[in-house]
């Protein structure tokens, strides 16, 4: 479903060579797992290969039966929209739609009509309790409403796996909290929730933390 | 569809830049359309002309260019020889006529006189023209005035034209407005004519046909057969000043091409400044699962629906102006020299698209090429 081997990633800047990940493996079960790491330990570069956005430099990912590493890039973002989902730090929504357009995009993207997809949407919306919210922008959200809605979004395909980077890292505790519920909601016996935080007390409610650090993979450590 | 609705929503979303984006087309587009509509009323107003004008053969002296009036340079000869041959060749009238121009450029200062034969008048030169005071045979010793002549120089039956020193002639007829060259003219008799240029030479033949005589051909016996003369028919002299406007079509669309060039690259620069600021909305899409064709077409749709609707309000004001500039040659010299036909409106929304897609076509390639993760990373 989710597979790392032997993933790494290098990158070359100014002449000499940066590790970004070095030999990662590890096949994710379902379920939410937590990937946590002092700065600059290789957490998004991790999420950014598990979901296409990258290529790796050597290795090999597989996401929903599909070997991102062998895909271009159209073929990954057609893998993405069926089948991951993206929650980010911040700035995860598109600044000139609403928010049922929002969660509506990646619908429209995979060709459903209009009724169904605003019906969808708004179904969505209610479901991580900002209904009333619809036809605001995101700059008239605040910033758990809009994480609230990027969670929308990210579900609008049901996708097999979700991934957060630092989801609640911009939020006070209270909506943080509701934020990471509705993530952990979502990762259940076929789901999984791939969730990249700084917080360790964030990451002890995903059933798996992996601990990075320089780019390798150090420590995985069962909780919960 | 949806493309649209995107694509209105960031316009929207940045109304300022949008709108002076959408005017800068839309000047640089009706800018052009009033010069190239300029061509195309003076290409109506000939071909209506030529299609009303009597005489189906002018005979000049070799040389003369076709715009200016010519001068009296056919001796009473080559008349002579015409009306000799004139039976052989089908031509059953020959007026010959004598022309002079005094005056600049401003219409009312201007003045193009016509002296014509005994047994002639202006109804040789346009065969509806009519009287509405007067008589319309100049002779023996006055002047028959058009109509926007009349008016614009207060020209009414009795006043006194003095063409020289010596030569001074009353009005003795007023045309009635017949949408036509001769509106700008002043009829006179012929000898009066010589008697102030001082010759017994003609500066024109007008030449009418039997019916069923090809005008070309005549033309071109006619040349053959004496030589020193330019004889041309109406349809040969149509082709000529189309020739003569097409040039003038070139210089005005090289003149207006400035202007398109202008709004071409500001096309370009608010496409190109929306893309910057947007690549974290790309990186979005595309996270999302958006493929490149999408961005591709979202930035290009963008500069397209601007050229567009720049276009077609470029068209509007062209179609406004050229009006208002009709409403003052109509009143100056009896013509409507500025029109906004069909062709030169597509024309002119095709020139618009066409810039559209140049100045998007390289932003949008930018911005569909960029990759996700620097994309991501720049908010
Ligand atoms: N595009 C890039 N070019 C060069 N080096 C990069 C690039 N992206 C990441 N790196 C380097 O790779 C390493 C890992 O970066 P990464 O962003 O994955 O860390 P992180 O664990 O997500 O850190 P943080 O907690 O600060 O988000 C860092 O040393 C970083 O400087
Ligand atoms: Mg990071």
């Amino acid at each position: 479903m989710l597979k790392a081997e032997n993933l790494s990633k290098h990158y070359l800047q100014g002449g000499t060579e940066v590790v970004a990940l070095e030999d990662f493996s590890y096949s994710f079960p379902a379920g939410a797992t937590a990937i946590v790491g002092p700065s600059g330990s290789g957490k998004t570069t991790l999420l950014n290969l598990l979901a296409g956005f990258d290529v790796p430099s050597r290795g090999r990912v597989e996401l929903a039966g599909e070997r991102l590493d062998e895909l271009n890039e159209d073929e990954r973002a057609a893998v993405r929209l069926r089948h991951a989902g993206f929650v980010f730090q911040s700035w995860n929504l598109l600044p000139t739609l609403t928010a049922l357009e929002n969660v509506a995009f990646p619908l429209l993207l995979a060709g459903v009509a209009r009724v169904q997809r605003e019906e969808r949407a708004q179904e969505l919306l209610s479901r991580v309790g900002v209904a009333e919210r619809a036809e605001h922008r995101p700059n008239q959200l605040s910033g758990g409403e809009q994480q609230r809605v990027a969670i929308a979004r990210a579900l609008a395909l049901e996708p097999a796996v979700l991934f957060a980077d630092e989801p609640t890292g911009n939020l006070d505790s209270a909506s943080g909290r509701k934020v990471l519920d509705l993530l952990l909601a979502h990762a259940g016996d076929e789901r999984r929730l791939v969730l990249v935080t700084h917080d360790l007390d964030v990451a002890s409610h995903a059933q798996r933390i992996l601990h990075l650090r320089d780019g390798r993979l150090i420590d995985i450590e069962k909780s919960g | 569809m949806e493309l649209i609705r995107l694509v209105w929503r960031n316009l929207t979303a940045r109304t300022t830049r949008s709108i002076f984006t959408w005017l800068g087309i839309a000047v640089a587009t009706a800018s052009m359309v009033l010069f190239l509509s300029f061509g195309e009323g003076l290409r109506q107003a000939l071909a209506v002309e030529m299609g009303n004008m009597g005489p189906q053969i002018r005979v000049v002296a070799q040389g003369t260019d076709a715009f200016s009036p010519p001068l009296p340079e056919l001796p009473p000869e080559m008349l002579e020889k015409i009306k000799y041959l004139a039976p052989e060749l089908g031509i059953s009238k020959v007026i010959p006529a004598v022309v002079m121009f005094r005056g600049g450029f401003d219409p009312s200062s201007s003045f193009l006189f016509y002296g014509l034969p005994e047994g002639a008048d202006p109804r040789d030169f346009y065969p509806k023209a009519q009287v509405s005071a007067g008589r319309i045979d100049p002779h023996p010793d006055g002047a028959v005035v058009g109509s926007k002549k009349a008016e614009l120089n207060h020209l009414q039956l009795g006043k006194l034209l003095r063409l020289s020193h010596d030569v001074k002639l009353k009005v003795v007829g007023v045309l009635k407005p017949a949408s036509s060259m001769i509106d700008s003219f002043i009829f006179l008799p012929l000898k009066t004519l010589q008697k102030v240029l001082g010759t017994n030479n003609y500066g024109v033949f007008l030449i009418n046909l039997k019916p069923g005589v090809k005008a070309d051909e005549v033309a071109q016996k006619l040349e053959e057969a004496i030589p020193g003369i330019d004889a041309q028919s109406s349809s040969e002299a149509l082709k000529y000043a189309e020739k003569a406007m097409r040039i003038g079509d070139l210089i005005r669309f090289g003149i207006s091409l400035v202007a398109l060039v202008v709004g071409g690259l500001l096309v370009a620069n608010t496409v190109m400044m929306s893309v910057y600021e947007r690549t974290r909305e790309f990186g979005i899409m595309r996270a999302v699962g958006a493929r490149r064709r999408f961005i591709f077409s979202l930035v290009l749709a963008e500069a397209l629906f601007l050229a567009l609707a720049g276009g077609a309000a470029g068209v509007l004001a062209g179609v406004i102006g050229s009006s208002v500039i009709n409403v003052y040659t109509q009143h100056a010299v009896g013509l409507a020299l500025s029109a906004v036909t069909p062709r030169l409106a597509l024309f002119a929304m095709g020139i618009a698209l066409g810039l559209g897609l140049l100045a998007g076509v390289l932003p949008a390639r930018n911005a569909s090429r960029i990759a996700v993760t620097e994309a991501l990373g720049r908010i």
